[in-house]
């Protein structure tokens, strides 16, 4: 393991980070194949990492950084966010619970292959080569993760599906800020592909869609990046930046500390969920359009009263002078003199005792895509967040978010929601496989 | 019997194989000559059909020129591969607008597909004359050269994927007829121009690449059922008409398709 993240001085974090197989320990009880699990991972993480949404290092990863794509979740939720990645919207080609099975291994194989990585078998020059060749002879893991999720419309629209979608799936509804565009929208299935290098997030998109193409019709894809961060004289390490210049993710919950994750962002056992997707998470996409132009001509404090935060250092407003991880005191600003009561960072999470489960594990990646009709820029945010409960995570938050003063600088234009599938447990399993079974057990008592 | 072969074979300047894909070189020759026939029957068709097309437009014949349109393009589109060996001919025939820096109103636009425009979008025949004359003798020219050409047989066999390319490309997305909607007329010419080529050299495969063409033969079959439940008289219905889901299903038979049959020059040991 090339990529040692014990090095990486996030200053907020690195107390709290536990090694994987202890986090497996605690969970005992919370998925219903733990003791499986544990025997399960050929190779280890080197942590798992206390915020997903700490910046990447510069200089501290390698082409051989290598996040198992086996375990209890799976990986690209919890695990480091790097520097890369992308959500691909996929139709399903699947008409029975084989087709379906038949997707879902394939689908493992070659998540298995990229992110241990190898060299592609070779074939006769004659024929077309097995792999694109894009990252060279010998394929490198590069911290890739792909990370599988199903929409409503892979349950909706199939009868023997249908009984099996997870309790809170829906498809994803307009919001009154959103201007969605039908061609980036929803899908039967998400991957979302992160890794170090754009070029590993690419190759492995294009192998999927070359080794699938009888399963998989490609419907969207939005890539992105955050950009990766030079630890400070004192070895702290900012969050990234957005495209509204101010850093993202300052506030995510610890990804470290299992009991958080377990209420937070894993469907649990007695959440009323489908036995199936214990283990499995909600995963929300929106495709957020920045205007960049009108924000730039933005006086700076107002940019700063829109957001909640200092925009340099991150700081909350009533503490102008602390740090991105310093929590503002709301309890002492009722009237929203400090920190407006509008604010994105206020509303999106007022620290209330009511609000707390509605706390998201958020993942997202900036994206610059070219030039619009006006010509303006089109950039924004690639947002990706987590929940165990959609309605009680992503869908409260934006539902808070109405209308707050942000609005006339970004516009929702498209994403969906889907449901990622619990982890695997060890090389004879796959990635959808308590899906399988559960349907598998539905026909054996109706027939 | 055997010198006549060899002379084929000589002017077809077919490629040797390699010990990979044992495969007879000699095989090639009789499917090329077969396909060659195909193809000179399907110019002869194209000739005929854009005559009485030329004519409905420039006697102002509206709805029948509309009506003939989507018919007289499926025998250039089932023989795609080697109508694209000219180039010249193939955009003058069959570019679309996006071609164009000025799209529609590019005076440069030329073909099936100006013509398409003026018939649809500016519901009218005026103005097609010129370009329509144009269409017969770019045709006229098409058919002589075809009879000219030695068909190299990587282009023959490499067509069947071309083929499905194309229709990966542009048919599934309905942009190549935007105006009048016939996509699904180019969609089941191409898939039976492919499968065509996919038949005359079965007979070499047949023994050694059973689950290959078992899975060939399926994807067209889908290809084919799927198509037929959008069957209106003679032709198709609108490309708005097919739904999400069949969309879904043809798209991946395409696709696999295409993948399937870029395998097809290599497996009969052509470079």
């Amino acid at each position: 393991m090339a990529n040692d993240k014990t090095k990486s001085p996030s200053s907020s974090s690195n107390l709290k980070r536990r090694s994987f197989l202890g986090g497996i320990g605690l969970l005992a009880g919370a998925c219903p194949f733990t003791t499986l699990a544990l025997a399960a991972p050929a190779v280890l993480p080197a942590e798992a990492n206390g915020h997903v949404t700490d910046a990447p290092l510069a200089n501290a990863t390698s082409p051989d950084d290598r996040v198992p794509f086996q375990g209890l979740h799976q990986a690209g939720i919890a695990t480091p966010r790097p520097a890369n990645g992308m959500v691909a919207s996929f139709g399903v080609i699947a008409d029975t619970p084989d087709d379906l099975e038949h997707l879902f291994r394939r689908l493992t194989a070659r998540i298995g292959f990229l992110t241990v990585g190898g060299e592609p078998p070779l074939a006769d020059p004659r024929l077309p080569p097995s792999d694109s060749g894009i990252v060279g002879p010998i394929v490198r893991p590069n911290g890739l993760t792909i990370t599988i999720g199903l929409g409503a419309s892979l349950f909706d629209d199939r009868a023997w599906l249908i009984d099996h979608k997870p309790m809170r799936l829906s498809r994803m509804t307009r919001f009154p800020n959103d201007a969605l565009d039908a061609a980036l929208c929803h899908g039967d299935l998400s991957l979302q592909i992160c890794a170090n290098t754009q070029d590993t997030t690419i190759h492995a998109l294009r192998d999927i869609i070359k080794s699938l193409s009888d399963r998989l019709v490609l419907k969207w894809k939005q890539e992105g990046n955050v950009p990766v961060i030079t630890p400070g004289l004192d070895q702290s390490v900012e969050s990234s930046r957005n495209f509204l210049g101010f850093r993202d993710g300052s506030a995510n919950p610890d990804a470290g500390d299992d009991h958080v994750m377990d209420q937070l962002v894993w469907v649990g056992a007695r959440s009323g969920e489908p036995e199936w997707a214990e283990c499995g998470s909600y995963q929300s996409v929106r495709i957020v359009r920045n205007f960049v132009e009108r924000w730039d001509r933005t006086p700076l404090r107002e940019q700063e009263l829109i957001m909640g935060r200092v925009r340099n250092s991150g700081a909350p407003l009533d503490q102008p002078d602390a740090s991105e991880f310093d929590v503002p005191d709301y309890a002492a600003d009722m009237e929203g003199l400090s920190t407006p009561l509008d604010s994105h960072i206020r509303l999106a999470n007022p620290r209330t005792a009511e609000t707390a489960e509605s706390i998201i594990l958020r993942r997202p990646f900036n994206y610059s895509n070219g030039v619009t009709k006006a010509g303006q820029l089109d950039q924004g945010l690639l947002f990706i967040c987590y929940q165990a409960d959609l309605e009680k995570g992503f869908i409260a938050v934006q539902r808070r978010l109405d209308g707050e003063p942000l609005e006339e600088y970004i516009k929702p234009v498209g994403g969906g929601y889907f449901f990622a599938l619990p982890g695997m447990r060890g090389d004879a399993d796959y990635l959808g496989s308590t899906l399988i079974a559960a349907l598998r057990k539905a026909q054996t008592q109706t027939s | 019997m055997k010198l006549q072969h060899m002379l084929a074979m000589a002017t077809l300047g077919l490629v040797i194989s390699g010990p990979a894909f044992a495969q007879s070189e000699l095989d090639l020759v009789e499917p090329i000559v077969e396909y060659k026939l195909y193809v000179t029957e399907r110019t002869t068709q194209l000739i005929e059909g854009v005559t009485a097309f030329v004519d409905a437009i420039k006697s102002g014949e509206l709805e029948k020129a509309k009506a003939l349109y989507p018919a007289v393009r499926v025998p250039y589109e089932e023989i795609e591969p080697i109508a694209e060996l000219f180039s010249d001919l193939d955009v003058s025939i069959d570019s679309r607008a996006d071609d164009y820096e000025l799209a529609e109103v590019d005076p440069e636009f030329p073909g099936f597909h100006r013509i398409e425009y003026g018939l649809w979008s500016r519901n009218s025949t005026e103005d097609l004359d010129e370009v329509a004359d144009k269409l017969l003798a770019d045709v006229t020219e098409l058919h002589s050269r075809i009879e000219a050409l030695t068909f190299p047989p990587e282009k023959v066999v490499g067509g069947a994927a071309v083929l499905m390319e194309e229709v990966a490309l542009t048919k599934i997305s309905g942009e190549e007829n935007r105006y009048s909607r016939t996509d699904l007329w180019d969609f089941k010419a191409n898939s039976e121009g492919a499968y065509t080529i996919v038949n005359l050299v079965r007979p070499l495969i047949a023994d050694t690449e059973v689950d290959f063409l078992t899975e060939v033969d399926a994807n067209f079959d889908k290809v084919f059922t799927t198509l037929a439940k959008y069957e209106k008289g003679d032709g198709y219905v609108s490309y708005l008409e097919l739904t999400e889901a069949d969309r879904n299903a043809l798209s991946a038979a395409i696709n696999t398709l295409a993948e399937d049959l870029s395998t097809l020059r290599g497996k009969l040991g052509l470079d």
